[in-house]
């Protein structure tokens, strides 16, 4: 089966989102970017399966995510903190000012179960529609509007301390931290 | 737990510029927050999302491409 170039060059366009997704879901860099060639390789070898027409990014994104959790749920066996670690390397490069900002929020992220985290992110960030959210994360649309709504009040509740106390540029870590 | 969620859902049924002008603590603080939320969630996405497609993609995809055309038939 040849990928057109049309596939090709929609695939390629894909990759950036995919890339955003990946990072803000596992939090590392390195990691993103294997789960995202894993991602293509997959779709490649199961592009009968995708329904021309319909969404490519959704059915992409729906992949992304499936490798990930089993990763996820591989790796958890392995690993006796993935929390602990996970939160440890979200909080790094606390060196450029203009990230600061990114990089606290992103711990924030962190602390957020993963079913939450990624609902946010595709209502919230990637642009994506309730029903294709539910889609993705196979799911009712129910669901993913209850995930969204408690990933909001989590985050807004660890935004609160820095916002109310103002404790410096690592309350919202420590907010996190005394959270758990 | 029960009682917090409980006393959000009763301050809704108040209506909410009452609310803002009264208790600014309260659901005002909450609406900035999750604007606030909102930004910070997009301005971060949006960055990575801008981030130049690393060549391992391009060259997956090309090399991809000529291994089945060969393998094809």
């Amino acid at each position: 089966m040849t990928p057109e170039p049309e596939l090709r060059d929609a695939l390629l366009a894909a990759v950036p989102s995919l890339r955003a997704f990946a990072i803000s879901l596992s939090g590392q860099v390195d990691r993103a970017d294997d789960l995202v060639q894993d991602t293509l390789l997959r779709a490649l070898a199961n592009i009968h399966r995708f329904e021309r027409g319909t969404n490519l990014n959704a059915w992409l994104f729906t992949i992304l995510r499936n490798l990930f959790h089993s990763e996820y749920r591989k790796r958890r066996r392995e690993v006796e903190d993935p929390d602990g670690s996970y939160a440890a390397r979200l909080t790094v490069h606390p060196e450029q000012g203009s990230r600061l900002d990114f990089e606290d929020f992103r711990a924030a992220l962190a602390h957020l179960p993963a079913d939450q985290r990624e609902a946010l992110l595709l209502i919230g960030a990637s642009g994506f529609s309730y029903e294709e959210a539910a889609q993705i994360c196979e799911c009712a649309v129910g669901t993913i509007k209850s995930r969204v709504n408690r990933a909001r009040s989590r985050l807004a509740q660890l935004l609160a301390v820095e916002d109310v106390e103002d404790l410096g540029p690592d309350s919202m870590t420590r907010a996190a931290l005394q959270a758990i | 737990m029960m009682t917090s969620s409980k006393g959000k859902r009763a301050a809704k049924l108040i209506p909410e510029t009452y609310l803002s002008a009264e208790f600014p603590g309260e659901p005002g603080l909450d609406r900035v927050i999750q604007d606030r939320i909102g930004d910070h969630l997009r301005s971060m996405y949006d960055e990575l999302v801008q981030q130049p497609v690393p060549d391992r993609f391009v060259e997956l995809l090309n090399r991809l491409e000529k291994r089945t055309d060969a393998v094809e038939k």
